[in-house]
């Protein structure tokens, strides 16, 4: 009964000394000499009293508070309260002691150190709270709320509502992102070297500033006047980033455009490809990747526009058939200069081969790679495309040698960029015929095979008329057999001979080589190339991995010989363990090997 | 002549008149500014030590302008209306950028300047322009 006068005493304040019927409890303390009006009376004064105290307090502390709260407050004066600060002393102490302490003193570690009483007064006030289920009453806007485990605490150690615990958090959230160090972090540092970026110094603020605009694509209506070099440059990044759709499309369309090059075109359809032919009336240079939606309707308006497409560049159209391929060459076959095509599996068969090497009669550069449907028979077509400067083929079929030497007989004389991947039957008479009859190259690709010896590429590059190579990629060229990991006597693929004469044709002007997988050089053919007096002044991109002799002292070797070094790729080349990279030269690839970059040691790269 | 006579600084104005005075080797980050000044380019910066652009203005270094006064002018740039992102809140920032690579120079893994999402679009013409 006593309980029920305190809680209801505001409604039965005025009515004090009206008396109602009383309860058996009323009658026994009465009996007892204890007056329950007494205790009430009591009781309501010391409330009045905590009251006015915490408005005073709350007054000068200028905190608002909607309601006085009907608890009592502990008054800090009195005698009981020395204990309770005592008590809680005593639990900070400990707290500071606790694990959890421990736990998030580290979290906010860089701070001034009298961050530890903040932290266990909170802990402290965290124990204070009611229990989940419990009524509580918002410590910022004074809403009556269930506690659940997510409520979070106020500012000044209460609970907080579910709105009012959102809004905080949101705030709360932001506090940390300022806590980052300068510098970028360690997964952009691997990022860029994987990306071949080891820079000094700042990007360009051309590099910043597009990297900026791409970040806010969406916020761009139009690009303006761009010139074309920058437009490409951030088709580049958006493509990589897969940001390229219907909304970023458009900024790219233009009258007074003539190319456009978009590397990922996977989030457009069939209409967009219309609108950008439809919009972009001047194009010549279409260059687009994964373009599956491609139909044949889109080379049809291609057709009835007929449009001066002179580069004609385009990854996986799958749904386009033979005959609009055939009907596409025939019309506007004999403007191509360029045509490039990935990934055909469905269509472009052998006849429709025959149809392209028969009407793009101007063409300088081909490309075909992994292309299914072609083998020997369009490779004889190709050999009679005399116009051609620059060949690229990786085809998916088995195919001769034979017609290889013809397409080498016939356009090597011309041929400036060569580049012949995954022929696995080929043999050495395709390094004799290139020797004899290639002049002019000077990018050279052989990749893939088991079948050339070290001896016949060494006499490819030795006494080679043609110029000194700046492109150079001779990878997995090596003899594959389990039972015998060090190869035949007699070396098969690139070997020490064929590199040292590689290098000694090419090492004055070579930019890029791979030699990739060739495991067979020798630490000595590698010690000889890369000797003290040589130099290789122009030498950009160096990839050795799995070329297993490679070791420490044969990497600090490479840099001496390479002034101009920004990539050394160097997978599975376990001997590498320690090495001092100089400035700007990104080493790829390396395994729990001790990386020193102008002093300083580098994080671990895998 | 030139070298001796060379300030330590060079003042970059804006199309709507405000002057950023900042270190000449931070300046020729810039292939653009870089030209310019070079004494043996004989453009109109290097002969009267200022040039016109229409709307971007670059006094050089007023010693310069001393001790060459033959009044020649070059006029180089005929496009008259592609030079308007140079107004001084883009010629700041591209300041700050010469000043911020400077500062950066030989360091590796340098953090991103701020550039304002407003901004970047001119000036990215700007950079293209200066080549930076």
């Amino acid at each position: 009964m006593l309980d029920t006068h305190v809680g209801n005493r505001a409604n039965r304040r005025p009515a004090r000394n009206i008396r109602g019927p009383r309860s058996a409890l009323t009658d026994f303390l009465a009996s007892n000499n204890i007056s329950a009006a007494q205790i009430r009376d009591d009781y309501d004064r010391w409330v009045s009293q905590a009251q006015n105290q915490a408005v005073e307090e709350e007054s000068a502390n200028l905190v608002e508070h909607e309601e006085p709260e009907p608890e009592p407050e502990p008054e800090p004066e009195s005698p009981e309260d020395k204990t309770k600060k005592r008590k809680r002393q005593q639990a900070i102490e400990k707290i500071k002691k606790s694990k959890e302490f421990s736990r998030r003193k580290a979290r906010c570690t860089g701070e001034p150190d009298d961050d530890d009483d903040i932290i266990a007064n909170e802990i402290m006030n965290e124990k204070q709270r009611p229990n989940p289920g419990q009524l509580e009453n918002c410590e910022l806007c004074g809403k009556r709320f269930t506690v659940t485990a997510y409520s979070k605490a106020g500012p000044n150690g209460g609970l907080l509502c579910a709105d009012c615990s959102k809004k905080h958090t949101d705030g709360g959230k932001k506090a940390p992102a300022k806590k980052r160090n300068s510098g970028i972090g360690r997964r952009q540092k691997q990022s860029n070297l994987l990306d071949g970026l080891a820079p000094h110094g700042a990007q360009s603020l051309l590099e910043m500033c597009i990297k900026k605009v791409a970040d806010h694509i969406g916020d761009v209506e139009e690009f303006g006047d761009l010139p074309p070099s920058l437009l490409h440059r951030l088709g580049q990044i958006l493509s990589k980033r897969r940001a390229v759709n219907p909304q970023t499309l458009d900024l790219f369309l233009g009258a007074q455009y003539q190319s456009i090059d978009l590397y990922d075109c996977a989030r457009l359809d069939t209409d967009d490809y219309n609108k950008i032919l439809a919009s972009m009336p001047a194009l010549s240079r279409l260059n687009l990747r994964f373009v599956t939606p491609w139909k044949d309707s889109v080379f049809q308006y291609m057709i009835d526009r007929d449009m001066n497409i002179t580069d004609l560049h385009l990854d996986s159209p799958n749904l386009v058939t033979d005959a609009c391929w055939r009907e596409l060459f025939m019309r506007l076959g004999s403007r191509l200069q360029s045509l490039k095509l990935w990934n055909l599996d469905s269509a472009f068969d052998d006849e429709t081969a025959e149809v392209m090497c028969k009407h793009c009669t101007g063409l300088r550069r081909l490309k075909l790679k992994y292309l299914w449907k072609i083998g020997n028979k369009a490779l004889e077509g190709i050999s009679s495309m005399t116009s051609l400067e620059h060949l690229s083929l990786h085809l998916m079929q088995d195919t001769d040698t034979e017609p290889l030497l013809q397409i080498i007989t016939e356009l090597g004389p011309k041929l400036r960029s060569l580049s012949l991947e995954e022929f696995e039957f080929a043999d050495d008479r395709l390094l004799q015929h290139i020797h004899d009859h290639c002049h002019n190259l000077s990018k050279l690709r052989l990749t893939q095979n088991a079948v050339y010896t070290d001896k016949a590429l060494a006499n490819l590059f030795r006494g080679w008329s043609n110029q000194a190579l700046t492109y150079v990629d001779i990878h997995a060229v090596r003899d594959v057999d389990m039972s015998n990991p060090a190869g035949p006597p007699e070396p098969v693929g690139l070997a020490s001979d064929a590199f040292i004469a590689l290098m000694e044709h090419s090492g004055l002007k070579i930019k890029t080589l791979n030699i990739q997988s060739c495991r067979h050089v020798s630490y000595a053919a590698l010690e000889e190339v890369f000797a003290e007096q040589k130099r290789y002044p122009e030498l950009q991109y160096l990839d050795l991995s799995f070329v297993g002799a490679v070791d420490d002292y044969l990497a600090q070797c490479i840099f001496r010989c390479c002034p101009a070094l920004a990539r050394l790729v160097v997978f599975g080349c376990f001997k590498i363990r320690d090495i001092c990279v100089p400035k700007g030269v990104a080493v790829i690839g390396t395994v729990s090997a001790k990386v020193t970059v102008d002093g300083i040691v580098q994080q671990e790269t895998v | 002549m030139a070298q001796s006579t060379q300030s330590e600084y060079v003042t970059l104005v804006s199309c709507d008149g405000f002057e950023f005075i900042i270190p000449r080797s931070a300046a020729c980050i810039s292939g653009t500014i870089r030209r310019m000044l070079d004494p043996s380019s004989n453009f109109s910066e290097a002969v009267t030590g200022r040039c016109v652009l229409n709307d971007m203005t670059c006094v050089i270094d007023r010693e310069w302008i001393r001790t060459t006064r033959s009044g020649v002018l070059v006029t180089r740039f005929t496009d008259v209306g592609s030079f308007a992102f140079f107004s001084a809140v883009v010629l700041e920032k591209v300041c700050e950028y010469f000043c911020y690579n400077e500062k950066h120079k030989d360091q590796a893994n340098v953090p991103d300047m701020d550039v304002p999402a407003e901004l970047c679009l001119e000036l990215l013409m700007a950079a293209d322009y200066l080549d930076t």
